[in-house]
C-alpha cells in the first residue's frame, strides 16, 4: 500500500469529559483501516511492527504464552495488538479464523463517553480515538465502556493504553506500522470511502469463491468503526472473537438519563428544604418555662 | 445508658463514641460524595483538583469509603436496637403530613429515634451496602466479568443519588429545622424540654430507668 499522502496535522472533534465539542472548520476525511482476514497467515509482522514503532518494551510483558501460536493471552497495556488464533472444529475439520484484535476507533466511541477526565480520550475528524496519558487518572471507566474490551491499564504508570492507528505516523502523512509491515497485503489504509468499497470489493469476490456469507464488520451500534474487517464467515462473528452487535447503550444510559436524575435530586433537593425552611421555619422549643417537664 | 449531665436539666443524647463516629461518618462521607461528583459528572471535575487532581481521588476515593463503611459499621451495631422500626412508628407514618408541615406535637411521643430518622438510616445503611457492592467492581474492573461491571456504574450512581438526597434532608433537618440537634451531636446533650417536644417516649424511658435522675 503506498502511504496516505492525505493526511493534514490532527484536528479534534471530541474531548472526553468536556462540554463542548471541537471546533475544527477543516474538512480532514475519515480514514479507515480494513483488514482482510482471508488473506492473513498468521506471521505476525503487524505485531512485530507495533512493537517496534510504538517502542513497547515486548520484554516486560508479563503474561506468559498461551498454548496455541498466539503470541499472548491477550491484549496488554504494552501489546496493542495481537493475532488471534481462533480454533474451532467444523464438519470435524480445524477451522482457523486468524483475528488481527486491537483498538476498532469506534465512531461512536463507548471509552470517550464513560472517561470522567477532561482531554484524556480524544476523537480526531480523521476517525483516531486516542488516549492522552498526561491527562488519564488511571479510573478504567474507558476499559467498562469499551464494547470491544480493549484499553489496558499499566501497573506502573496507573494510566490506560491501546493501539493509537499510528496517529503520529498518521499526522506524518504515513500508514500505521501494522499495515507497511503486512506481506501479504491483508491490512490497507486509506479514506473511508475507499477503503469501505475495497472491502465490499473483496466480499464480492469471496462470494464468488462460494463463502456465502462473507460481510464486511463495521458495526453500526457504535456508529461503524475506523478499523474495518472482511470476514469469510461474516454470519459468525463470534468465530473471530468479535461482539455480534456491540453497542454503547449502557454508556449513555449512564452519562444521560442517570445524570439528570442525580442533577434534579441534587438541584431539587436544595430548593426544596430551602422553600420549605422559607414556609415553615425552624421548631424552636420553648426553654423560658421554669417548670420541670412533666412525667 | 445515657446518663444525666451535670447542673441544669441536660440529658445525654449522644455520649462521646457516637459522636466521634457521626464526625467520622460525616467527614468521610463528605469527602467520598465530592470525589465522587468529580467523577460522575465532568461540570463537577474542578472538585478533583481540590482534593489534590484526578490521580489522586482515583487512588483515595475506595479507601475513604472503606473508613465510612466501617464508621458505619459501628454505628449500625450502636443504634441497632433503638433504630429498630416497631408499632409506634405507624403513628407517625399516619401523620407524615402534619411532621412535615411543622405541626410535631402530635408526633412528639417517639422514641430515641422518630420514624424519620430511622428511615433515613436504614436508607443510608442500604445505599451504603450497595456501594460498596458497586464500588468493588470498579475499583478492581479486571476482576468482574463486563457486565456485572455495568450494573455496577449504575447501581453505584443511583445508590450514590439517593444517599446524597437523604443527607440534604438529614443535614436539613439537623441543622435548620431542629435547634439543639447540632448541640446534641458536638456537645452531647440536650435539654429536658428539648428531650419532651421531639422524643418523649425516650424521655419517658429514661426517667423510668433513672428516677433518681429527676431534679
Amino acid at each position: 500500500m503506498s502511504p496516505v499522502t492525505s493526511a493534514s496535522a490532527l484536528q479534534v472533534k471530541a474531548v472526553s469529559a468536556s462540554p463542548h465539542t471541537a471546533t475544527g472548520i477543516k474538512d480532514v476525511p475519515e480514514l479507515t483501516k480494513m483488514i482482510d482476514v482471508s488473506v492473513c497467515i498468521g506471521c505476525k509482522a503487524c505485531e512485530v511492527a507495533c512493537q517496534e514503532w510504538n517502542d513497547l518494551k515486548v520484554d516486560e510483558i508479563r503474561e506468559s504464552p498461551p498454548q496455541t501460536y498466539q503470541t499472548l493471552p491477550d491484549l496488554e497495556y504494552n501489546f496493542w495488538q495481537l493475532i488471534k488464533f481462533n480454533e474451532t472444529e467444523r464438519d470435524g475439520r480445524l477451522l482457523w479464523t486468524l483475528t488481527k484484535y486491537q483498538c476498532m476507533h469506534c465512531e461512536d466511541p463507548g471509552c470517550l463517553k464513560a472517561c470522567p477526565a477532561p482531554g484524556a480520550i480524544v476523537q480526531y475528524s480523521n476517525g483516531i480515538v486516542d488516549f492522552v496519558q498526561e491527562n488519564c487518572i488511571g479510573c478504567q471507566f474507558c476499559v467498562t465502556g469499551c464494547p470491544f474490551d480493549v484499553p489496558r491499564i499499566s501497573p506502573t504508570t496507573g494510566k490506560v493504553y491501546k493501539c493509537t492507528l499510528c496517529s503520529d505516523r498518521v499526522s506524518a502523512g504515513l500508514e500505521p506500522a501494522c499495515v507497511k509491515s503486512c506481506p501479504t497485503n491483508a491490512i490497507s489504509f486509506g479514506t473511508r470511502e475507499k477503503m469501505l468499497a475495497q472491502a465490499q470489493g473483496r466480499v464480492a469476490q469471496l462470494t464468488a469463491d462460494g463463502l456465502d456469507h462473507a460481510a464486511v464488520y463495521n458495526p453500526s451500534g457504535v456508529g461503524g468503526t475506523h478499523v474495518i474487517y472482511v470476514l469469510p464467515h461474516g454470519d459468525e462473528t463470534s468465530l473471530y472473537g468479535l461482539p455480534t452487535n456491540p453497542k454503547v447503550t449502557f454508556v449513555n444510559l449512564w452519562k444521560g438519563p442517570l445524570k439528570w436524575l442525580g442533577n434534579l435530586v441534587f438541584a431539587g433537593g436544595i430548593v426544596g428544604v430551602v422553600l420549605h425552611y422559607l414556609r415553615y421555619g425552624p421548631r424552636e422549643v420553648d426553654e423560658s418555662r421554669h417548670d420541670d417537664v412533666k412525667h | 445508658m445515657a446518663q444525666r449531665a451535670d447542673g441544669r436539666n441536660l440529658i445525654v443524647r449522644y455520649p462521646m463514641i457516637d459522636r466521634v463516629v457521626h464526625w467520622t461518618i460525616a467527614g468521610t462521607f463528605v469527602y467520598v460524595m465530592l470525589t465522587g461528583l468529580a467523577l460522575f459528572s465532568p461540570p463537577f471535575f474542578w472538585l478533583a483538583d481540590v482534593f489534590g487532581g484526578g490521580p489522586v481521588i482515583r487512588y483515595w476515593h475506595p479507601i475513604i469509603a472503606l473508613v465510612f463503611l466501617a464508621a458505619l459499621a459501628v454505628l449500625l451495631v450502636r443504634w441497632f436496637k433503638d433504630m429498630k422500626v416497631d408499632a409506634d412508628d405507624r403513628r407517625w407514618i399516619g401523620h407524615f403530613r402534619e411532621f412535615v408541615t411543622g405541626d410535631e406535637k402530635v408526633v412528639a411521643d417517639a422514641g430515641r429515634f422518630n420514624f424519620g430518622q430511622k428511615a433515613l438510616f436504614w436508607v443510608q445503611s442500604a445505599s451504603a451496602v450497595l456501594l460498596l457492592l458497586s464500588g468493588v467492581t470498579l475499583w478492581f474492573p479486571r476482576s468482574f466479568d463486563v457486565g456485572l461491571r455495568q450494573a455496577g456504574f449504575i447501581v453505584h450512581d443511583l445508590s450514590a443519588i439517593v444517599a446524597i438526597g437523604a443527607l440534604i434532608v438529614h443535614i436539613y433537618m439537623g441543622v435548620f429545622v431542629t435547634p439543639g440537634s447540632v448541640k446534641a451531636m458536638t456537645q452531647g446533650t440536650v435539654s429536658a424540654r428539648w428531650a419532651e417536644a421531639h422524643h418523649a417516649r425516650w424521655l419517658k424511658a429514661l426517667r423510668s430507668a433513672t428516677p433518681q435522675a429527676r431534679h
